[in-house]
């Protein structure tokens, strides 16, 4: 894609990231129990043993506030700085109201910022990432904001419960590389129609294709816009310190990684999914997050997400001699994922509003 | 019966970024076992004054808590948070509430 | 100028089903222009003191609307001050008698809670506070709860010696017929009753009640038949509406003020009373108001309440003969002036098997929110 070849983005990157995580967990067995199912099993067949659940007061845009103020502090930027906010979701709390705009007031973020939110499933926020680099190559804004925060919503007694889960990811992006915490090297996407996973206007759960989620949806796309970015950038799975994907379960990662030619040591670091579950726009983003918080200077990190519908972005980031110091000012993953408390069935079906 | 409105909402909203993030301590705290219209989903739930670094004080509800972060003293963080029932139709109220540190 | 008290009335306070606000505010009035033994043409003007009229029933103009009920063609208002509405009431009507423009007027508290589920009549009461404490979620229970956990952790006081302000109460009630709770209550019975607002439990709180009160104030007749009885002072103070802005949280700075300012009205001070109606919202209120007026030093008014240094029969001064917000119930309007009806009819020595003995001086304490309004009224017999 695009008119050059090699690295286009030399001046875009990340100057501050932040995550939020709900403090409540529920655990797969509690819900297997529920129906009668094989808590074990399922914990292997999908490779995840809990999930976050949101509380009762929460919801994308709250955890979208707090995802973006740690992202700010570390990006040592003060909110009137931003110019642009995208947020990512697949469960904004409005059909039409953005969230945009009430996490940028929340933020102190002034009033002259292009805004919007975005949906494409559970890369969202990513493409809301190739918005804004687009943004900051032209010079039309200096920093700018992009979150992917969901409350994952599913059905009872659908696969999908187990692993639909809640929190945010923010990050702060500008174009002046002295700032950089790591650099956007390059980026690719490829897209399609398909339908794998959807959920229509009104409805409150989505659905799904089963099986056609596979190959034809997750693996396919990623593995098009990861070959495609790596063909461009000339670079080789083993070029990378990290490789992060978007984690539906705690399966799909770890195939898609190995057909792609990368090692399980470059996926587990963030392969965080089998402790949070699923969280939408945030999945892919809180891997990112993760690695980026014990990650070296000058590593390169290989990510893509995917969102159902279809379609993968996939980037290229390096990390600079900023991070190591500049994680230290917030509240790090590990403190949000270490923080939790197991609720019951009952609990969960309170706080996620079914009963 | 409650007296939101969109318009209430949206003068309320502009005065929280300056809060959020702020630290305090608990001067006074109860629970509310018998709660106001709006609020029976949310409890019981904690209520505190919390005196803040500059001196302020102000009331809140006390979120993510646990039976020991009940007490005079206790540092808290204000977070930003879904405020009363959520009505299907209405404009989400949002406001600050108090999580333990 | 002297300001007598001609005539009182109270319906029984309760959860008063079959009657509506007229129908309370009627029964009141009769009753106490009976007792002052004068003529409906001669009130002046009419002061209602209600809350909750407009939030919970939706209605508002009530100055108008038992001016009407009441077959009077007079100046009339209602007069609102959350828990204080009918203290402020009675302060107003002396406003207009001091300023020389009335001579006779009729005030009435009134108040209807019980047409309404209890959530909500939690929700309208929060009327009284700040919208933050709104949002809060907190109740008034809530609030109180807060200033309680403050004096109990600052002078060692326990759940135990709360209990005792409403042991007390009940007691009081037993004697009195219209008291909405007429039944004794123990310290074991308190610490049993289900918390409504940690430390507050269910038997700390005053109840949901209807009920209305009335009295005749005059510059101009004389009480006929029996002991006249004097209005001497009425002050007002305010204080921060919130808890957030309150200086000292073991104290209610308002009636600290208004009480001060009374007493210098009045030209006594706090060791002359010897019955006082206080407002017992919940049982701390009445230790704080104990020690806001002056009665005990700061710190021992539980103590001493719990030793039976006001209750009848045992103490000095008797605090809330009638049975207080507590156990003779509180229907808000209302309460303010049924405090200056119970303390005249101690002061003419008409309260029967509640009487206290030989008293001559007599202050009512009224309430609005969480201190934020006070207003003291001393009362002398002649």
């Amino acid at each position: 894609m695009g008119s050059q070849e090699g690295t286009m983005f030399k001046d875009v990157g990340i100057l501050g990231f932040g995550v939020y995580l709900p403090r409540s967990r529920i655990k797969i067995s509690e819900i297997a129990s529920v129906w009668g199912k094989s808590g074990e099993d399922i914990e292997r067949s999908l490779g995840v043993i809990e999930k976050t659940v949101a509380g009762i007061d929460e919801d994308a845009v709250t955890m979208g506030v707090e995802a973006g103020i740690n992202a700010l502090r570390m990006a040592k930027i003060s909110p009137e700085q931003i110019e642009a906010i995208y947020v990512g979701s697949e469960s904004h709390p409005y059909a039409v109201n953005p969230s945009a705009t009430t996490i940028g007031e929340a933020l102190g973020v002034d009033h002259n910022y292009f805004a919007a939110d975005l949906e494409f499933a559970c890369k969202a926020a990513t493409a809301g990432i190739q918005n804004l680099a687009g943004l900051l190559k032209a010079g039309l804004i200096n920093y700018g904001l992009v979150i992917g925060s969901d409350t994952a919503q599913a059905k009872p007694h659908d696969v999908l419960e187990y692993t639909a889960a809640a929190g945010a990811a923010a990050f702060v992006l500008g174009r002046n590389k002295k700032d950089f915490v790591a650099q956007i090297l390059d980026f690719d996407s490829y897209s399609s129609d398909t339908p794998d996973f959807w959920r229509r206007d009104g409805i409150p759960y989505p659905s799904h294709q089963g099986r056609f989620s596979g190959e034809p949806a997750y693996f396919t796309h990623i593995q098009k816009a990861a070959q495609r970015l790596l063909t461009k950038t000339k670079m080789k799975p083993k070029d990378f310190a990290y490789c992060v994907f978007h984690m539906p379960n705690g399966k799909f990662p770890g195939e898609v990684a190995k057909r792609l030619g990368f090692e399980k040591k470059q996926l587990e670091p963030g392969l965080v999914v089998g402790q949070i579950g699923n969280p939408y726009s945030a999945s892919s983003l809180l891997g990112l997050c993760r690695v980026l918080e014990i990650a070296k200077p000058d590593e390169l990190i290989f990510f893509t997400s995917y969102g159902s519908g279809a379609g993968a972005d996939s980037f290229v980031f390096k990390t600079s001699k900023l991070l190591g110091k500049a994680r230290k000012r917030v509240p790090s993953f590990s403190s949000y994922f270490e923080n939790k408390i197991y609720i019951s069935y009952p609990t969960y079906l309170k706080f996620t509003r079914r009963i | 019966m409650s007296n939101i409105t969109p318009v209430k909402i949206w003068r309320h909203q502009k005065k929280y970024a300056p809060f959020l993030g702020k630290e305090g301590k608990i001067i006074s705290w109860t629970l509310i076992k018998a709660p106001p219209v709006g609020y029976e989903e949310e409890a019981p739930y904690p209520v505190v004054l919390v005196e803040l670094q500059d001196k302020k004080r102000i009331i809140g509800q006390l979120v993510d808590w646990t039976k020991k972060d009940l007490k005079t003293g206790k540092k808290v963080k204000i977070v930003y948070r879904r405020v009363g029932k959520v009505d299907l139709e209405g404009v989400i109220h949002y406001g600050i509430k108090f999580r333990p540190v | 100028m002297k300001i007598a008290v001609l005539g009182v009335g109270t319906t029984k306070f309760g959860e008063l089903w079959e009657f509506s606000p007229r129908a309370l505010v009627k029964e009141a009035v009769s009753q106490a222009l009976a007792d002052a033994k004068l003529d409906l043409a001669e009130i002046e003007a009419l002061y209602v003191g209600n809350m909750l009229s407009g939030i919970l029933g939706g209605q508002e103009n009530l100055g108008a609307l038992f001016a009407e009920e009441l077959g009077l063609r007079c100046p009339a208002f209602k007069i609102e001050g959350a828990c204080a509405s009918g203290g402020l009431a009675v302060h107003s009507a002396i406003l207009g008698i001091l300023a020389g423009i009335y001579k006779t007027v009729l005030v009435v508290g009134i108040e209807k809670m019980t047409d309404h589920k209890p959530e909500q009549v939690s929700a309208a009461l929060m009327g009284a506070g700040y919208e933050e404490e709104r949002m809060a979620g907190i109740t008034f229970p809530g609030l109180y709860a807060i200033l309680a956990r403050v004096y109990m952790e600052k002078y060692g006081i326990t759940q135990k010696d709360l209990a005792a302000v409403s042991v007390k109460n009940h007691y009081h009630a037993t004697l009195n017929p219209k008291a909405q709770f007429q039944f004794a209550v123990s310290a074991e019975q308190v610490l049993a009753s289900p918390i409504i607002a940690d430390p507050l439990r269910l038997l700390d709180c005053s109840p949901v009640s209807d009920g209305a009160a009335a009295i005749v104030l005059s510059s101009k007749f004389k009480t006929k038949g029996k002991t006249p009885v004097y209005i001497t002072a009425s002050a007002v103070a305010t204080d921060s509406l919130s808890l957030g802005g309150r200086k000292d949280l073991t104290s209610l700075l308002a009636t600290v003020r208004a009480a001060k300012k009374a007493y210098q009205i009045a030209g006594i001070s706090p060791k002359n009373i010897d019955v006082a109606e206080v407002h017992d919202c919940f049982s701390i209120a009445e230790i704080l108001a104990c020690e806001d007026l002056g009665f005990f030093s700061r710190g021992k008014a539980a103590k001493e309440i719990a030793a039976g240094k006001t209750t009848l029969n045992k103490g000095k001064l008797v605090v809330n003969p009638s049975g207080g917000l507590k156990a003779c119930g509180h229907p808000v309007g209302a309460t303010g002036v049924k405090q200056i009806g119970e303390i005249v009819i101690q002061l003419r020595g008409e309260a029967g098997a509640r009487q206290v003995k030989g008293a001559k001086v007599g202050l009512a304490h009224n309430v609005g929110g969480s201190g934020s309004v006070a207003v003291v009224h001393i009362l002398k017999n002649e």
